[in-house]
């Protein structure tokens, strides 16, 4: 197995904030990944210097061996927290922009989820619910055949059914290369699809495991783990 | 990657500047068609409607301006740009397309607004004149100046282009600048633009002046007969070049001040 994801002394500082701290970690290649923490604790800062729209105070990070710039960019499928499409587009039109810049984009894939979640590829993003364009954006990430996809908070904003067709969906649009990393603190949700766990807080790594070993080795869920690891 | 960034900046700006388009010329025609009708019962209606394209008008020249801000800062600094920035394209790619977009806007709305103002004022033989005023205008600098006022035109528009460039890359740098300040990002940036136009300035008088100074009196000498100092074709050419090349090469460091904090200093918060 050769490492997809690397950070060695990673530090990001907003003014005299830390919210990253001096992380050192590695992440092999074919499997999903829980980037877990309480809320503030540094996921979506990570995952943002993985993607290059944070700058990194100090210390590397290597998707693939490269410092990202275009070339991780093109192997990395990065769904953020937030919306970031805009509002006058359409849904087609957005498939669109996304095939045309992303030669790993496959628009079929994208039009079968639609259909699926019963969206309509014609409406424009601005007459959907918030819950709705999250769903769109993760059809967007998922469509694509990255060897890398950073999901940053995939189910916050969804409805319990659309939450199991997200990470069927998940599931479904990976293959064995691909490593999946997902940040999120709805634990119990998720934790029958991981593989591995980063436990994260105040910036720091608190602890990595995979999950049998957590079940095998501590008898305890994931979800179990998380309560006692930060309990407040 | 450039020419597909063009397209979609394109199609995200068209649809705001072509039905302002549409409407700037549309009100110019009711505003013709209008106004000429019996003075009285219409005198109302072609007030409203000569209101309501002056209104465009402004309005038109006001959004080329707000779109030059707003498709830079919402669409690459803010919620926008967590895709933009994660396309793999350079940052390079995307100043140039918003630059040249932007550009191209301000030209067509100069355009547009001539071609209005031809409508409203249009009568028969009149653009004939216009055409024939022009003719004469051409002939005779032509006599007086030979071939050279083609150089001389050629050089005017691309004055006025870079002129144009370097008004909307300071303004880019301008929030560029401004967003490497945690807190109060806009106010950085007017800081920013500030201290940025009064070093260009700055530099431009200091500059400008010494090289100038010494080589128009340079000029003076070589074309010191009375009637035609200064005025010569081969004087002027050599002044707007000079111009051209001072304004890019202010340019091209608003360009890599920009281009250098898109790459390398990005947070987006």
């Amino acid at each position: 197995m050769s490492t997809i994801f690397e950070c060695l002394d990673l530090t990001k500082k907003f003014g005299s904030k830390v919210a990253v701290s001096a992380i050192n970690l590695k992440i092999e290649r074919g499997q999903i990944v829980g980037l877990l923490g309480p809320n503030g604790s540094g996921k979506s800062t990570l995952i943002k210097l993985a993607n290059e729209l944070l700058t990194p105070t100090s210390g590397t990070i290597l998707i693939g061996g490269k410092k990202p710039g275009i070339e991780t960019k093109k192997i990395v499928s990065y769904l953020p927290e937030k919306t970031y499409l805009n509002d006058w587009m359409r849904v087609h039109q957005i498939i669109e922009l996304f095939s045309d810049f992303y030669a790993d984009f496959k628009p079929e894939r994208a039009y079968d989820m639609l259909k699926s979640l019963n969206i309509n590829a014609k409406d424009r993003l601005k007459t959907m619910s918030k819950g709705t364009k999250e769903k769109v954006q993760l059809i967007l990430v998922m469509s694509r055949e990255a060897e890398l996809y950073l999901l940053d908070e995939p189910i916050g904003g969804v409805d319990p059914a659309a939450r199991d067709y997200i990470l069927q969906t998940i599931l479904r649009n990976y293959n064995e290369n691909a490593t999946v990393i997902i940040s999120t603190h709805l634990i119990s949700d998720i934790e029958n699809i991981l593989d591995y766990v980063v436990f994260i807080n105040q910036g720091q790594v608190v602890m990595t495991s995979s999950v049998d070993d957590i079940r095998n080795e501590k008898g305890k869920s994931v979800d179990g783990l998380f309560r006692e690891v930060f309990k407040c | 990657m450039l020419s597909k960034l063009l397209k979609y900046e394109l199609k995200a700006t068209g649809r705001i500047f072509l039905p302002l388009f549409l409407a700037l010329l549309m009100f110019a025609g009711i505003t013709k068609v209008i106004a000429p009708i019996g003075p009285e019962e219409w005198a109302t209606p072609a007030t409203i409607s000569m209101i309501t394209y002056i209104i465009i008008l402004v309005g038109m020249f006001v959004m080329t301006f707000i779109m030059m801000i707003q498709r830079f800062k919402n669409n690459l600094l803010s919620d926008e740009g967590y895709l933009m920035h994660t396309l793999p394209v350079k940052p390079w790619k995307h100043i140039v397309s918003k630059l040249f977009v932007s550009m191209l806007w301000i030209v067509a709305s100069g355009i547009i607004a001539l071609i209005s103002v031809l409508i409203i004022t249009l009568e028969k033989g009149r653009l004939t004149k216009i055409i024939v005023g022009f003719a004469d205008l051409y002939h005779q600098a032509f006599e007086q100046w030979g071939a050279s006022i083609y150089v001389l035109s050629f050089e005017i528009i691309l004055g006025i282009l870079v002129s144009l460039a370097s008004v909307i890359l300071i303004v880019y740098a301008s929030i560029a600048l401004g967003h490497l300040f945690n807190q109060h990002k806009m106010l950085a940036s007017f800081g920013a633009f500030i201290v940025l136009s009064t070093l260009s300035q700055f530099l431009f008088t200091h500059i400008h002046l010494p090289f100038g100074t010494a080589y128009f009196s340079n000029l003076h000498d070589i074309f010191s007969s009375p009637n035609d100092f200064l005025v010569t074709p081969a004087a002027m050419q050599l002044a707007i070049a000079y111009r051209i090349i001072s304004t890019g090469i202010l340019c091209a460091a608003y360009f890599a001040v920009t281009n250098f904090i898109l790459g390398k200093r990005l947070n987006l918060e």
